[in-house]
């Protein structure tokens, strides 16, 4: 459920990246985006955990930025929690 | 037909990877150089738009001029 501030966590499955600068490439263009307060991405776990805005963002459109910069994205644990 | 050379800042296979997807959409002919990170585009489309592609992949991307 998400909270009062309309906070939600998502965590997305991300392919392709296979070194720190992928997931500083990442992190910081995903984490620039309006509504994005946080995002961690790990290369060992091959995922991206993100704090976003429900009311700007949703989990499919966040998988859609990511695939847009050029990896693959899944939706592997959307469930949004607070 | 001219083929544009850029300077796409990649450090490894998952960088060019990502530089081969998002050029991929957007359907041109391609040349990647990793070790000298460089991108080799051919296409008649205005450089800006292919600036702007490879800029998706949210790395440092210079143009350098055409070949």
């Amino acid at each position: 459920e998400p909270n009062g501030a309309g906070l939600c966590h998502v965590t997305l499955g991300v392919e392709g990246m296979t070194c720190g600068s992928c997931v500083q490439s990442i992190e910081g263009r995903i984490g620039a985006l309006p509504g994005v307060f946080h995002i961690q991405v790990s290369l060992e776990q091959s995922n991206a955990a993100v704090t976003y805005d429900h009311t700007r963002h949703s989990p499919e459109s966040l998988a859609e930025a990511i695939e847009d910069m050029g990896f693959e994205c899944s939706l592997s644990n959307a469930a949004s929690a607070p | 037909m001219t083929t544009h050379e850029f300077f796409v800042d990649m450090t490894c296979e998952g960088c060019s990877g990502a530089v081969t997807r998002v050029l991929n959409k957007l359907d041109v002919k391609f040349d990647i150089d990793l070790p000298n990170k460089k991108v080799f585009i051919e296409s008649d489309k205005d450089t800006d738009v292919l600036l702007e592609t490879l800029r998706k992949t949210g790395k440092t991307v210079t143009y350098i001029g055409p070949k």
